[in-house]
């Protein structure tokens, strides 16, 4: 039990290592993001898979937002902090979007573009 | 084929994609790769071999001896050490049982779009009508040959077009400069999750109730020699997938979709729905599989009736027990507990408690009194012992790795 508390523990304030953290992990989901929506676009995954997997990475990048708009943050670093929880607020929207819209082949390619560029994807 | 022969290793299939391709593979083989590219490649076949030689022991003691590993436990080294090895497997079966639940109700709900909770009851329901209505050997061939569609990710990982000179390299043990605590965290949760104990409780169990005899002992080796190396193939798979797929656009693959989406990037449409069957298969398999194991371990250990092929009348606080572990199972994922992060520390946990399984096993098989003729021969004792040392290590690193790496977030 006294392990998994001390692994567990991620909350606190942030500081620049668990910011570098946080800023990967939202790269990381709209890289999927970018993948699941290229994948909508050209009709590669079925709906259920797309709104499915759209709302699990919605509620992460939505979890990600909220935390790093409260969370205290280190000394100098609350700009790029809330910047960073701004970005991950745009990512949750554009996700739900995509859940909202599984079949909008359309949608999704710009979409798809959006989530590339946000996330430096290659 | 002998049609015979093809049904007996079924088993062995169930063993290999139920039990050994489960959600802990599922995770951990993927996120490797996804982090480490093919860098971890060496530790699965070593947690392929290690599995092998302590499966092929218990299924010969099971054979020979007719009792299967709790059984041995309980006779071989007393009721106060044994039932420390009892809590140990039983409290990581229920975390085990409770993660692949949820991997069961992720995987419907990737195919049907209902609601998890709901699909998590459904799936708990479902298998415990499966468990009370179907017989063991039709449960082996639904499970094993439906985990079959898992063979989707070697597919993939060949249509990929893997890095062969890189995959060779990392068929090479050695250490990682790049972050090594998490390299070694990865290895860790890697050789657990390939040498998870409830595997050879299964085993042995399933021996016992298939009745084999020392006449069956061709029948063991080649169950667990096939079984687990066509799981160890998937394993290696899975980890290519994650490194070509995830590791090539920086993902952290961190949901059990995510690893489909892997299958998908290569294969199409096909690709995925091949990928969410088998992983929901798998998953399926490795519940039945944890299930029993903690009735088997519970029941052998108290001396109870066991056995699929005994009805309720007959074993009824055996299968009293099964049911109590699915409604245990199910409240815990009904918390809203992330399977996935359930599952690392399931496979971590269960590191911790390998030495519990194995060292019984090992002296059981090495008793004459047991095993008369068919006690170890040197080449088992010796891999025996190698792996033994190994599994000490791995259990004492395990839990501060899992600390300093903050559950392999870092």
């Amino acid at each position: 039990m006294v392990a998994v508390v001390l692994a567990g523990c991620n909350g606190g304030t942030v500081d620049r290592h668990a910011l570098t953290n946080d800023a990967a992990t939202i790269d990381s989901i709209n890289c999927e993001a970018w993948l699941l929506s290229g994948a909508v676009a050209r009709n590669r995954v079925t709906t259920y898979y797309a709104r499915e997997q759209a709302e699990e990475l919605a509620v992460q990048a939505g979890n990600f937002a909220n935390a790093l708009a409260h969370r205290a943050t280190a000394a100098g670093l609350e700009p790029r902090v809330r910047a960073k929880a701004n970005d991950a607020s745009s990512l949750a929207s554009r996700l739900w979007r995509l859940h909202d819209r599984p079949t909008d082949r359309d949608g999704a390619r710009s979409l798809a573009a959006a989530f590339k560029r946000a996330g430096s994807c290659s | 084929m002998n049609p015979k022969l093809l049904l007996n290793l079924a088993l062995g299939i169930l063993a290999a994609i139920g039990g050994f391709v489960d959600i802990g593979d599922l995770v951990f083989n993927t996120a490797a790769g996804a982090t480490f590219g093919y860098q971890l490649m060496w530790v699965i076949p070593i947690g392929v071999l290690g599995i092998i030689v302590y499966s092929e022991m218990c299924g010969r003691v099971a054979a020979v001896s007719k009792k299967a590993v709790f059984d041995a436990v309980r006779e071989r080294v007393g009721f106060k050490a044994g039932l420390g090895a009892l809590v140990a497997s039983e409290v990581v079966n229920l975390m085990t049982l409770a993660a692949e639940l949820g991997g069961v109700a992720i995987s419907l709900q990737l195919l049907s779009g209902l609601p998890y909770r709901v699909l998590l009851v459904f799936a708990i329901v479902g298998l415990a009508l499966v468990l009370w209505i179907v017989k063991l050997e039709w449960m082996e061939r639904i499970f094993g040959y439906g985990g079959l569609c898992m063979l989707v990710f070697a597919v993939a990982a060949v249509k990929l077009g893997p890095n062969w000179a890189q995959f060779g390299k990392g068929l090479i043990p050695h250490i990682s400069q790049n972050n090594p605590w998490l390299y070694l965290y990865f290895a860790i949760g890697l050789l657990g999750a390939a040498m998870t104990p409830y595997e050879v409780y299964f085993y042995s169990s399933g021996g016992v109730e298939d009745r084999w005899t020392p006449k069956d002992l061709g029948l063991n080796r080649a169950n667990a020699i096939v079984g687990y190396s066509l799981g160890g193939l998937l394993s290696l798979a899975l980890m290519i997938v994650g490194a070509a797929v995830f590791l090539r656009h920086g993902i952290n693959p961190e949901h059990l979709g995510t690893i489909a989406l892997g299958a998908e990037q290569p294969l199409g449409k096909i690709g995925l729905l091949f990928a969410i069957v088998g992983i929901l298969f798998a998953v399926g398999g490795a519940s039945i599989d944890t299930v029993f194991s903690g009735a088997y371990n519970l029941a052998q250990f108290l001396g109870w009736e066991w056995g699929r092929y005994r009805n309720a009348a007959g074993a009824p606080r055996f299968f009293l027990t099964w049911i109590v572990l699915l409604v245990c199972a199910l409240g815990i994922v009904m918390t809203g507990v992330d399977p996935v992060m359930l599952t690392e520390y399931a496979v971590i946990f269960s590191a911790v408690a390998l030495p519990l399984t194995y060292i019984p096993i090992l002296l059981v098989a090495n008793d004459r009194d047991y095993m008369g003729a068919n006690t170890n021969g040197p080449l088992a004792n010796t891999l025996g012992m190698i792996y033994l040392v190994l599994i000490m290590v791995i259990a004492i690193a395990a839990v501060p790795l899992m600390i300093i790496t903050n559950v392999g977030q870092n």
